[in-house]
């Protein structure tokens, strides 16, 4: 991977926000490299939401600081203009027409691409008269998509774009969104809980955990820097220095390690092989729930 | 933004615009011959003494007929105006995109929130106070008849002073300013609550307890009131009194003497010294009977010396005056003006907070 030095999409610093009594996000440090299809993933509850609706600026932060492609979010039109959000559940005016829609981002979006918007709606064989309340799921999300990269943003945000979508919605929609980003020079971040919808199209990956960044990283150099060991029953500390247990399973004469090392493995005792990037995120996202506070900000060196 | 203001408005502005015509051709189909019966009873350019009687007798010939039933229809309609505004126009408005998540879309456009409220509001507002004032004007024209007879003297049947609370209400300027109120208070209420039914309750609710507290506790307080103190012989019939053989009496006025179309808001009596008082003089206890009460003054048989104006004569005889509190006709247009304003004083406040509450906490 070439060096790329650019300003990160989405910078934040001790981010928190705090719904009364309970901090939904707290103490979130993290940095979303330009250029990439970023899949925020991480269980149920740990902010992805309200990282997201913070970044776009639909919510004010309560600690900390954010920027979004060098700016306040939703600062004016200017920024507005540069970040396209797709929120959870795609809404869309349900009384309205598929046309209206078209004309409502065309009245409001001054780099507006009525021709891009037009062929989408015509390639999904959508009728521009019917009204967007009596659309399906999938059709929905779909529109909602139109809307938000028609007008031509460098910054695409997707709060859990498939996740009310059945599996073929849930493809045909993934595959619609990776051909709208190779079209267009267009920086994606897209949350999920479910590592499958973002091993198709992702190729960087951040794992948030309670508002912590477990591990963030391209793809490919997660896959390169973790196996999964096997081998018979021992200590986990008596590996060598420069592997890093990221969890360890044991039975009675067998230990089941998934470690990053940044080298090669020379201990023969092990059995080394490649672990899925399924696999991998799980077992980040089950070692926090166990080690809470330790390794807190980890980082795969590029 | 303008495109998106209209669109998602087009429907309430046309059934808006509906009920204003059909509002304009009900009044419009009556109102010429209202007027020619108002003319045949010669009361048309009428001045003198005569006039009174001429408007009590259309007054009293139009009452109990179609036109009072209008008359009071026409009022209700202007008076429900403001209501309906706030609570189909205001309340949706930031309520609806919260709870169908649609903000999320409509403020992720390159619109700022603050621009996207100011058309919506400033549009909104705008033809709020354009219908409640078109309603009110197409009203005064068609009750001209009705006023008229008021204004020359007419004390019964339809129709009641400027400054009686369903005239000042419905006149002038004031359901402009109902109306910019309650389109305010519904976004505002719809802001908080963020919810449309609810929010739509909260304002009804609201704007009810204004109708409510503002003509009773604040409208008559809007300018110190003139005071006068009047013979109980100037008391224009008819004065109401009680008690005649009794040890404590009553009389209040009805309106207020040399002050035609002044505001009463209070009058009892008082005696020579000036202090309110109901203590019959010992000297007019015998005066009237408690007998015939139940016979009406104007008809009742009374012995000599006794009855009602016996009683009132008897009264002025011991030194009882009448004190009354009051508005001056003259100050109609002032209270029209600083009711309005306060309106939209309350009203701007609460679309600076929905403007400030939008910037910081959209959602």
């Amino acid at each position: 991977m070439t060096a790329v030095i650019e300003t990160p999409v989405i910078e934040t610093r001790g981010l928190g926000k705090r719904y009364r009594r309970r901090w939904a996000l707290s103490d979130c440090t993290l940095s979303v490299p330009a250029g990439h299809v970023v899949g925020l993933v991480g269980p149920n509850g740990a902010g992805k939401t309200t990282l997201l609706s913070i970044a776009t600026g639909m919510q004010a932060p309560s600690a900390g600081t954010i920027e979004v492609l060098g700016g306040r979010p939703a600062a004016g039109p200017a920024q507005l203009a540069k970040v396209g959000y797709l929120p959870q559940n795609a809404p869309v005016y349900a009384g309205l027409s598929i046309a209206d829609h078209l004309k409502l981002g065309a009245h409001l979006n001054p780099a507006w691409d009525a021709e891009m918007a037009r062929t989408r709606i015509e390639r999904l064989q959508l009728d521009p008269a019917q009204k967007a309340g009596t659309l399906s799921g999938g059709q929905r999300a779909q529109l909602a998509l139109t809307l938000a990269v028609a007008k031509r943003p460098e910054l695409l945000i997707l709060d859990e774009p498939v996740a009310s979508l059945d599996p073929l919605a849930r493809r045909e929609f993934l595959r619609d969104l990776m051909e709208s980003v190779a079209e267009q020079d267009l920086s994606v971040v897209l949350s999920s809980h479910l590592v499958a919808d973002l091993e198709r199209v992702c190729d960087y990956m951040i794992v948030l955990v309670a508002s912590r960044v477990r591990v963030a990283g391209p793809v490919d150099d997660l896959l390169a820097t973790h196996h999964l060991l096997t081998g018979p029953r021992r200590d986990p500390g008596s590996l060598p220095g420069g592997v890093q247990v990221i969890s360890a399973s044991h039975t009675d004469v067998q230990s089941t390690l998934l470690v990053r090392t940044s080298g090669p493995l020379l201990d023969p005792a092990w059995t080394a092989s490649a672990v899925s990037l399924e696999d991998l995120v799980l077992a980040y996202m089950s070692t926090a729930a166990a080690d809470g506070r330790r390794n807190r900000h980890l980082e795969v060196q590029k | 933004m303008i495109w998106l203001t209209w669109r998602q408005f087009r429907t309430q502005a046309i059934i808006a615009f509906a009920a204003m015509a059909a509002y304009a051709v009900l009044l419009a189909a009556t109102g010429p011959h209202l007027a020619t019966l108002f003319a045949a009873d010669g009361l048309d350019g009428c001045r003198g003494a005569n006039c009174a009687n001429l408007a009590d007798y259309f007054s009293g010939s139009v009452t109990g007929g179609p036109y009072s039933a209008l008359w009071a229809l026409s009022q209700g309609v202007i008076l429900l105006a403001p209501p309906v505004i706030g609570l189909f126009w205001g309340a949706p408005l930031i309520a609806r995109e919260l709870e169908t998540g649609t903000s999320a879309l409509a403020w992720n456009q390159s619109v700022t929130r603050t621009r996207w409220l100011a058309v919506k509001l400033a549009a909104g507002a705008l033809t709020a106070m354009a219908v409640a004032e078109a309603f009110s004007l197409m009203q005064s024209w068609w009750a001209a008849p009705i006023s008229q007879a008021v204004a020359d003297g007419a004390s019964i049947g339809v129709g009641s002073s400027r400054f009686s609370q369903l005239n000042f209400d419905t006149h002038g300027i004031t359901p402009l300013g109902y109306a910019v109120f309650a389109f305010a208070l519904g976004i505002t209420a719809g802001a908080l609550i963020r919810r449309t039914l609810p929010a739509m309750a909260v304002t009804l609710a609201i704007f009810a307890a204004f109708q409510v507290a503002m003509p009773l506790w604040v409208r008559p307080n809007l300018a110190p009131p003139d005071h006068v103190v009047t013979s109980v012989a100037s008391l224009g019939s008819p004065a109401s009194q009680a008690g005649p053989g009794g040890d404590s009496f009553t009389l209040s006025a009805h309106d207020v003497p040399g002050q035609p179309g002044a505001w009463l808001l209070s009058s009892g009596p008082v005696n020579a010294a000036g202090q309110a008082t109901s203590a019959t003089p010992a000297a007019c206890a015998s005066v009237g009977s408690t007998g015939v009460r139940s016979v009406s003054p104007n008809t009742g048989v009374f012995g000599p010396g006794q009855g009602p104006a016996a009683f009132a004569a008897c009264l002025a005889g011991h030194g009882i005056r009448e004190a009354i509190t009051y508005q001056p006709a003259s100050r109609y247009w002032r209270f029209q003006a600083t009711e309005t304003g306060i309106y939209l004083v309350l009203a701007l406040a609460m679309a600076g907070y929905c403007f400030r509450r939008l910037r910081r906490r959209p959602s």
